[in-house]
This record gives structure tokens, sequence and C-alpha cells, in this order.
């Protein structure tokens, strides 16, 4: 049901207090709320929302939107059940909010080396995703960009290269790790500044492997578009396909089967687990106790081979399209993977009893890297990462898509944020996620499992709760193709968090810090 | 010098580095059974060495002749420890040979070589190694001092081959001050092996690295020599361990028969203590860096116990 334009404008103006023209506040497919400002009504409009409390949760460049030919950047803002999208109309540069939203300098950042676009009194005007081969003056997302290979500047003097903040004093010294790791993991340059074994600073850069996925899905018909999707992070394929269908079947005013949403959310609940059971093992690994560790990487391997059973793939890739499930799954299989998840979970919980009574792990694990509660609102965090640190949200309850309004899943909340409250925060999921599976094998109903899917022109913001928190898409499709596509993952905010989690711990805890967050480094950098 | 000691250099020299790699190996194994994997092969360590052996050695461009002496000196210095401990037979002791005190600053001598090769590629993990295995080995060579020193009490006298013979001639088999002994010499062994929960050798995390920091910059048959004086320093230490607290079968006078019973009889008991080394390593996670000093603690506390009780008894 969407509500009528003047139940939307009164909680616009209920939150913003400010007298905005109705003709300026649109009601989006997503159940996200447009409004168009002027650039002083937006300065006011971000104070205002940073008093209410508001997150900014994206942010992000489009050309050619609404009436300004240019490049228009659009702010997204959360708050519990409420979606604000602020579209600022004119033209030309404007003032950065980073001061405001810290989370705002990595987008602001990635809008300038995306579109060339400036923003007045920014303090980090460093490039983000363009490392120093990238040309000067070249903005892959504009239009007048054509797709095609660059040629990367060579021989790059000192000067130019990136600077790091500097950190100087008695004693601190720099340890620079990455971005090629030992192990196979993917790259990231950390930065530490240390006195003796203490972290005083940690810097991090990520963005070495810019794939220009919204680039290559512009032009694309939405059908088409699904393994670029999946692609966004591997083991978030089904988090990100999805929520890039919700986007196009919002637009397109399709209702998606009930049975399809079942089948859905049975495999974001897998890949959920898949994803914690990694997190679990790995955290183990770090602190030097593969005895445990490998409790968790059995039942890790076991879950991809039980993935690759329902759908094939073992990253349950190929099964989300938009209308639906690309193709239904046999009552056998269902029944098989309730079986085998009830025997999973006695495995599970018999391999946390090993852990948890290990007293030099819980050692290690306790008071590690913590996060601090302040940090969740500024940094925009989300997912396992906020609910260790005393957050209460999940987007499965907040803004529920498919079925999770009927099946609302568990939040488990703690408030020490360290790599205990992580790891425990962690189990909790896995454990409500197989409730969840459970329940939804048994009283899934029969039916279509794909609906016709035909796009229509139009724009809609999606969220979904991956494994690493709230994901998001927002999609404009224009002439039945997408004009643009972009997708925030939790990853994009959280990392932000590591800088803040490492200080003040000692770099050989570090690994596990880093684990217990568990971070892509390609959702980061789409 | 008598016709023995040579004998006896060159066997307990080539003996030594025969088996060394086997005990590291099958504590490998031992931990990949606990977590329920098969593990490399048992000889593994032996195909390791060869292979590096025959790669190239590269020096970084910062190394001085540090980089390059370091791996000799290592394993000279852990060669010539390893003539104080007797594996199988124990022969009348010549010159300053079997000197505990010695022996273990031969150790550090090898420790301070391998802690300056860390520091001398440049690299920022090496450095980190060096730094932190210098500070563990301030810290524990008060509590190595005092093991030692409850060692020479209990058996009345410096020297290591004294030490065993006494040790086999008295036949004692779990008197509470060889348990006590045994606990401290462990945790010695621990330590002075990198071993969980001290180190972690089996980490990739650079970060987390101590032993394996240092050794970062090494390659081809400087690696091969650091690894087998790893491997060697383990065996001498576990020697150590066997021949004080279950001597028996050790030989003292030189006869074929004696001395492969004797041989057997060390490869049997070794392979149980790497057994145990395994499983005592699989049982805990690596502890937080600035809480390895509570483990030397408990070597410090049992030792001094030894010593009170030796010295009112």
């Amino acid at each position: 049901m969407i509500p009528s334009p003047d139940t939307t404008r009164g909680r616009v103006a209920t939150i913003l207090g400010s007298d905005i023209p109705a003709d300026l506040i649109t009601q989006g497919t997503g159940g996200e709320i447009y409004i168009r400002v002027d650039t002083p009504g937006f300065s006011r409009a971000v104070s205002q929302l940073a008093a209410s409390q508001f997150t900014l949760i994206g942010l992000f460049g489009v050309e050619a939107f609404g009436n300004n030919p240019g490049t228009s950047v659009l702010y997204v803002f959360e708050k519990q059940d409420h979606l604000l999208v602020l579209v600022p109309e004119e033209s030309g540069p404007l003032p950065s909010i980073a001061r405001i939203f810290p989370t705002a300098t990595w987008f602001e950042r990635e809008c300038r080396d995306g579109f060339g676009f400036e923003f007045d009194d920014a303090f980090d005007t460093r490039r983000l995703f363009l490392h120093e081969p990238y040309p000067d003056g070249f903005h892959p997302l504009k239009k007048s960009f054509v797709n095609a290979p660059i040629t990367p500047r060579r021989n790059i003097s000192p000067a130019d290269e990136y600077p790091f903040r500097k950190v100087s004093g008695d004693g601190v010294y720099q340890v620079p790790v990455g971005p090629v790791h030992a192990g196979i993991i993917e790259p990231g340059h950390f930065r530490f500044s240390v006195i003796g074994e203490t972290i005083f600073n940690l810097e991090i850069r990520m963005f070495y492997k810019h794939r220009g996925i919204e680039k290559l899905l512009e032009g694309k018909v939405p059908d088409t578009c699904m393994p670029v999707a999946e692609a966004v992070s591997g083991d978030e394929s089904v988090a990100n396909a999805t929520v890039f269908c919700m986007a196009a079947e919002q637009i397109a005013g399709v209702t998606v089967p009930e049975r399809a949403w079942y089948l859905r959310t049975i495999l974001l609940e897998m890949e959920r687990m898949t994803s914690h059971l990694g997190d679990q093992g790995g955290m183990l690994v770090d602190v030097g106790f593969p005895l445990g560790a490998n409790q968790f990487f059995v039942l890790r391997e076991e879950m991809m081979r039980a993935n690759d059973r329902i759908t094939g793939s073992r990253f349950l890739r190929g099964m989300i399209r938009p209308g639906g499930i690309e193709r239904d799954v046999p009552e056998a299989v269902i029944s098989d993977l309730a079986v085998f998840l009830a025997r999973l979970k006695k495995r599970y919980q018999a391999g946390l009893k090993i852990v948890l009574s290990t007293t030099s792990v819980i050692d290690r694990f306790a008071t590690t890297g913590v996060v601090s509660r302040s940090l969740i609102l500024p940094l925009a965090l989300s997912g396992p990462v906020a609910r260790a640190s005393g957050g209460t949200e999940d987007t499965r309850v907040q803004h529920p898509y498919g079925v999770y309004g009927q099946y609302i899943p568990a939040v488990r909340s703690l408030h020490d944020g360290d790599v205990l409250a992580r790891f425990t925060v962690k189990a909790a999921e896995v454990m409500a996620s197989l409730d969840l599976i459970e329940r939804l094998s048994r009283e899934m109903p029969q039916g279509p499992v794909l609906a016709d899917f035909s796009a229509r022109d139009g724009y809609s913001l999606a969220l979904v709760e991956s494994a690493r928190g709230e994901n998001l898409c927002w999609l404009w499709i224009k002439d039945g193709r997408v004009e643009r596509c972009t997708f925030r993952t939790a990853s994009f905010c959280n990392w932000q968090a590591i800088e803040h989690a490492a200080q003040d711990n000692i770099p050989p805890d570090f690994p596990v810090i880093n684990k217990s967050m568990n971070l892509s480094y390609a959702g980061t950098d789409l | 010098m008598s016709t023995d000691f040579i004998l006896y250099l060159l066997l307990n020299t080539a003996l030594v580095l025969l088996i060394a790699p086997l005990f590291s190996g099958l504590i490998k194994k031992v931990k990949a059974w606990t977590q329920g994997r098969q593990g490399p092969p048992l000889f593994q360590q032996y195909f390791v060495l060869v292979k590096l052996v025959k790669k190239e050695v590269i020096y970084s461009p910062n190394a001085s002749w540090v980089m390059r002496a370091a791996p000799l000196v290592n394993m000279a210095a852990i060669l010539v420890a390893a003539l104080f401990v007797p594996l199988v037979f124990v022969p009348e002791p010549v010159g300053g040979i079997g000197n505990i005190i010695l022996f273990m600053y031969l150790l550090a001598l090898a420790r301070f070589f391998m802690a300056l090769a860390g520091l001398d590629a440049g690299s920022s993990f090496g450095g980190m190694g060096s730094s932190r295995e210098m500070s563990f080995s301030a810290i524990i060579e008060p509590t190595t001092i005092i093991v030692f020193a409850a060692l020479a009490i209990v058996f009345k006298s410096l020297d290591i081959f004294a030490m065993f013979a006494g040790s086999l001639a008295t036949g004692t088999l779990a008197t509470p001050t060889l348990i006590l002994i045994g606990i401290s010499l462990f945790i010695i062994l621990v330590v002075e092996t990198s071993r969980i929960p001290v180190d972690n050798p089996e980490t990739h995390l650079e970060l987390t690295m101590v032993h394996e920091g240092m050794l970062l910059e090494q390659s081809g048959k400087n690696l091969a020599l650091m690894e087998l004086s790893a491997a060697v320093k383990l065996t001498i230490m576990m020697a150590l361990l066997i021949n004080l607290v279950i001597p028996a079968g050790l030989a003292l006078t030189l006869t074929t028969a004696g001395i492969l019973l004797a041989a057997l009889l060390f490869v049997l008991k070794g392979s149980v203590l790497a057994v145990i080394i395994g499983l005592f390593e699989a049982s805990m996670a690596k502890k937080r860096l600035f809480q390895v000093p509570s483990l030397f603690a408990m070597a410090f506390f049992f030792s001094t116990l030894i010593i009170i009780i030796e010295v009112l008894a």
C-alpha cells in the first residue's frame, strides 16, 4: 500500500520541520521518499537530519536525473523504517557534509573520482578508487566516458604517490602491510603506526580491484544483469542478486510468487550461515587454535556442498532472477536439506562448546578490537559488527522484504563490541538461520516460482541484510535498460570501523580483529 | 681426546641431524590428526630441506654480510650445542663440552644472530619478529638460569654429561623433583623452539610472527640451514628432557648393540614426546603476546620450588 502524498509530506514535515512544497516530495517505489531541495534547503535539511539521528547510508552520483542535466548527487538517509533520499536540484558543487556525517568522506571521494563532482570545503580530497596509475581527468562513471581500456600512467614520482596520514613522534614507526598478503585473501593496504607493540594509528587503503561493475551494468536489460550483480562480492551473491531484483521488481510493479520468496529466503539464510561459519573458523585460525577452527571449516565445506546440491553452485549463484527464482527446488531436496541442517545444528553446538570452553581462546577474543557503540551512527555500521556493539538494527526487521514480515528473525545484540561479542553474535545468527530455514522448509507453499517480468522505466531503492550487514541497491531503468545502478555493501561502511577497532591493540591481534569483522574488499570496490 | 670421544662427536652430530626433521614432522602430523586432517607426510620435512638446498639464495638489496653469515653461525652454534646433549651415548666429558651454562649461551648466540638477520634485510616484519624474540629472550633468560640452577643442585654438577650419568645411575622415575624438573624443562622447550602458546610455527600471518618473522627474508640454502637448525634445537631440547627424566637405555660404554638399543629407545621416547608436544599445542590457542611471561613464571616457580626443596632437604 502506498501512502497518500499528504501523509508522506506530513512525515517529511515532521522530520525536517520545514515547509517543503508538496510537489518536491515524491514517494519512491521501494518505500523511500525523495525530497528535491535547492542548495540552501539541502544544508538545512542535512543539519535537521543529523539532529534527528538519521544515518547517511548512501551517497552516489547520477547524470541527467530529473530536471538537472548535469550530475545529481543522491543522499540516502535512514532511521529505523524511514528512508529519505535528498536530491539537490541545482547543478554545480555541493557543500561537503563529511564533518556532519563522517561516513560521507569515502562516499564523496568516490563520487569525485567517478563523476569529477566537487564538494566544497571537503577535508579529504584524495582519490579513492582511482589509484595513481589512472590518468588525470579520468571519470569513468560519466556517460561521456566510453567503457574501454585506458592507458595507465607509468613512472609515478614519489610526490604523486598517495599521501598517507603522517604520524610522527618518539618511537613511532610504520608497518606497511599488503596489498599482497600471505594466504589466499583479497588485496588491501594497511598502514600501521606502531609504538613498541601498540597500534597508535591505522590507516587503510582499499580499492585495488576496481572492476567497473556500475559501468558494466549500464545499457543492459535487467534479466542479463544477474551474473554481474552476483559478482559484486563473491560470498554475498544471493544478497546482492536479491537486492538488485527487488529494485527491478519494485520499478516494474511485479509481485514475486510466495514460493519464490520462501526459496530466496532459504538461500539468503544459507549464504549467511556459510559466511558466518567461515568467519568463525578464520577467527580461530588467527588466534592459533586450528583444532577449534576445523570444527567450523568442516561444517562450512558441508554447507557449500549443500549449496551445490540445491542450486548447482557452491556460492548459490544462478538462482535469483527478476520475477522470482530461476528454477523450482524439488520437495525431496528440501526435505533432505532439513535433515542435513538438523544434523549440522548438533555438530555446530558441539563445536561452539569446544571453543567457548577453551580459556586461551576466550582470553584472546575478549576485550580485543573493541568497536564502540558511538561509532555505529556516524559510520553507518551495520550487521554483526554493529549488533556486537549494542546496535539493534537488522534490515530484515526494520525494512522487512519477502517473507521476513511473517518470519521475523531473532536479533541478538551484545554490548562489548569486542571480537568475542562478534563471535557470539554470529553464533546466535547461525542458530537463528537454522531455525528460520527449518520453519520455512516445513511451511513452504506450493505454486509457481517465477512471475512474468518485463522491465518498466523508473527508479527505486532496495535494501537487504547480507551476512555482513545492510546492502543497498539503487536502480534506474530508462527505455527498458539500466541507466544507472549502484550498490553499497555493508563492507563499504564497516571497513572504516576497523581503523578505530585496531587502535590501542597490538599488531599480532590485528588479524583476528579483521577476520571478526569479515569485510569484503570486492564489495567495497565495484 | 679419546677415540671414544671422537666417535661420540661424530655419532651424536650425525644422529641429531638425521633425526631432527622426523620429530618436527611428527608434531605436524599429530596436530593435523587432532584437527581431522591427514597432514603432510611424516618425512615431508626432509623433502622440504632437499628442495630448499636446490634453490637459489636471494638477498635483499639492503642486506649486509650479517644476512650471509647468520645461517652459518646459527647452524654452527646449534650444532656445537648439540654436542653438549648426548642423545644415546654418554662419554667422559672433555674440556668444557657438557657445561650447561655454556650450552645456554650457545643457544643465545644462535638466537642473537637470527635476530640480527631479521633486522638486517630492512623489512618491518623481520624487525617485529626480532624485537619480539629479543623481548622474550630477555624475560626467559632468568627463568632458564633458575631451571638450570635447579638441575645443577639436584644432580650436583654443572655438566650435562654428569647429570645424565647421575640420572641413569639412580634410575629415578617420577620422584617429585623430577616431575617438577620435567615441567620446567617442557616449558623451556616450548619457548626455545617457538611453539604454541608462545609462537605459532604454522601461521601465515606476518603480523603475528615471532620466529617465522625473522626467517621471512631467508631463502634457498640459507632457509634450509635455518629450518634444520630449528629442528636440531627442538631435538636437543627434547633430548635434554628425555635423558634427564627417563634416561633408561642410555649407553655409557661404546658397544654396537648398546648404541643401537639406545638409539632405538631414543627415537621411541622422542616420538612419544613429539606426540605429547603436538597434543599440548592442539589443546590451546596461542597466547596474547603480553601474556606469554605468565608461562615462564610457571617454570620459574617450579624451579625455585625445586631449589628450596633440595637445599632444605
